[in-house]
């Protein structure tokens, strides 16, 4: 019978007007990420000993990293900044990290008003830093 | 005094069913295409050439940027190729090439549900693309539970893949498995029985299976007009000829044919899903490569059979650890050069639903 395909479609979708909503009402119901999700970065500077390999693991070339030298003649961290901007989200630098220092998380709302803001410091010891990250935020 | 002329019409770059920003230029009589021109390049963002300063593993993520709704599959032509240059593609553990296998088939089934669902859509029917989405987004779920990302997975290695899959991940697999039957008689349900479908589709834009030939092209586009081809069972890459599968061929090679020809494929692919998770078995995901990949001079040209056509890598090697040259073939540049041949006589909106039927994505035309 001619229509009759068209009637099927129908009630296909009729039944699953019946069914429960599968959309999710996005800034009151947050979705819970797998572990592996690459969401954004952040690292903890004790760790860190400043061997480069994230940097040079990096396709685009966006990690750079300040240190000086202690007393002990060893590699001390004072700076760490990532242009997000050009960011592939890859994850290499955080495989390539011998001690575990840099890690991926899953928070995932990285949008910001200025473009100079894309550059995260994730070095964030120094209270001097930490008074510039927030007066960047307050413009 | 009536005066009649011929209309250029650009169709496209920012048109929605231009599928990323492609364009044409229709001259019109009337309703009716006298003649297309198409233009290419507005997604050209020098791929080949991003690769000669990037070493082999950091050109990886950039795959994924390619054919950007089958990512899986542009990582896994890679690192194969690379592989077979460096000559070490015996060594593959076991476990990883299933894991492999899985992923592209995963993949292939999205890619030709982004096809049925924007398809439908170009249609003006909008009910079957949530159902297509519907169904990616649980195979896109799996990606990011294995891999991280959902679009760009960065999940395959030079010498197998990057990470084993975690727990949930066979559980998540076999409910989607045992659901996909149902869905695709869904699908079936709801787009290829309708008779106002079929009315558009049927005998519109039919392409010879000679010509689709000399125009170079591959895979599914090909497959409808009766080429009766397909790499993974002709030339098997991988462990591909462990599986049994049917190569689904039509004859018409109209615009429901190439349709058709993709809905079947799903019901392969979830076939050779099926015994990939049966045969799945322990053990490493990654051979032993070294750190810093350094091929041996020379070249290699190795394609697989990409969710659109044949997809290929060639790849020339200096002994250093960038590639000398690298450039992609790439399946959709040549399937929508007879689109040109096809539009002509259509009515403007056979001309979409024909277009949509060669299911292009110029992230991989332009490169």
């Amino acid at each position: 019978m001619y229509g009759s395909g068209l009637l099927k479609g129908l009630s296909i979708t009729i039944k699953h007007f019946f069914e429960k909503k599968i959309t999710q009402q996005y800034p009151e119901e947050r979705p819970a990420l797998p572990k592996r999700f690459r969401g954004s970065f952040e690292l903890i500077p004790s760790k860190c000993i400043v061997c480069s390999l994230c940097s040079n693991a990096c396709p685009n070339n966006i990690i750079s990293i300040q240190s000086k030298k202690d007393e002990n003649n060893k590699k001390k961290l004072t700076g760490y900044q990532m242009m997000m901007g050009s960011c592939l989200y890859c994850g290499f630098c955080v495989e390539v990290c011998p001690t575990g220092a840099l890690y991926i998380t899953q928070k995932y709302e990285n949008a910001v008003f200025f473009r100079q803001n894309l550059n995260v410091s994730l070095f964030k010891d120094e209270p001097e830093q930490m008074l510039q990250a927030v007066r960047s935020e307050a413009e | 005094m009536i005066r009649t002329e011929e209309m250029k019409l650009n169709f496209g770059p920012h048109h929605p069913s231009t599928h990323g920003v492609y364009r044409a230029v229709f001259t019109l009589e009337g309703e009716y295409i006298t003649h297309c021109v198409n233009h290419l390049g507005y997604l050209h963002r020098g791929i080949e050439k991003l690769a000669e300063s990037k070493t082999y593993n950091q050109f990886i993520p950039y795959n994924g940027r390619l054919d950007y709704v089958s990512g899986m599959m542009n990582e896994a032509a890679y690192v194969q190729a690379v592989e077979e240059l460096m000559g070490i593609s015996d060594q593959i553990p076991e476990r990883a090439q299933y894991i492999r296998v899985i992923m592209s088939e995963l993949q292939r089934i999205a890619s030709h549900l982004v096809f049925y669902a924007s398809m439908a859509l170009d249609m003006a029917g909008s009910t079957p693309w949530f159902y297509g989405f519907r169904d990616r987004d649980r195979i896109l779920d799996l990606f990011e539970m294995a891999a991280g990302n959902r679009m760009m997975p960065n999940y395959m290695r030079i010498g197998g893949v990057a990470a084993d899959l975690n727990e949930e991940f066979l559980p998540t697999l076999r409910k989607l498995l045992d659901d996909m039957p149902k869905c695709i008689e869904e699908y079936n349900g709801i787009l290829t029985g309708n008779e106002i479908f079929q009315a558009r589709t049927i005998g519109v834009a039919p392409l010879s299976g000679e010509k689709a030939l000399n125009y170079g092209m591959s895979g599914p586009s090909a497959r409808a007009s009766g080429i009766d081809y397909d790499l993974r069972r002709d030339e098997p890459y991988g462990i591909y000829d462990r599986f049994k599968f049917n190569v689904p061929v039509t004859q018409n090679g109209d615009t429901f044919d190439r349709y058709l020809v993709r809905l079947l494929e799903i019901e392969e692919s979830v076939r050779i899903l099926e015994q990939a998770y049966r045969d799945l078995s322990e053990g490493p995901v990654m051979a032993k490569v070294p750190k810093v990949i350094k091929p041996p001079a020379g070249e290699i040209f190795y394609r697989i059979e990409h969710s659109k056509g044949h997809f290929g890598f060639h790849i020339v090697s200096d002994g250093s650890n960038k590639p000398y040259r690298l450039r992609i073939y790439s399946p959709c540049f040549v399937n929508v050069a007879p689109f040109e041949e096809m539009a002509v006589g259509l009515h403007m909106q056979d001309a979409i639903a024909t277009f949509a039927s060669l299911d292009i994505i110029l992230g991989e035309i332009d490169r």
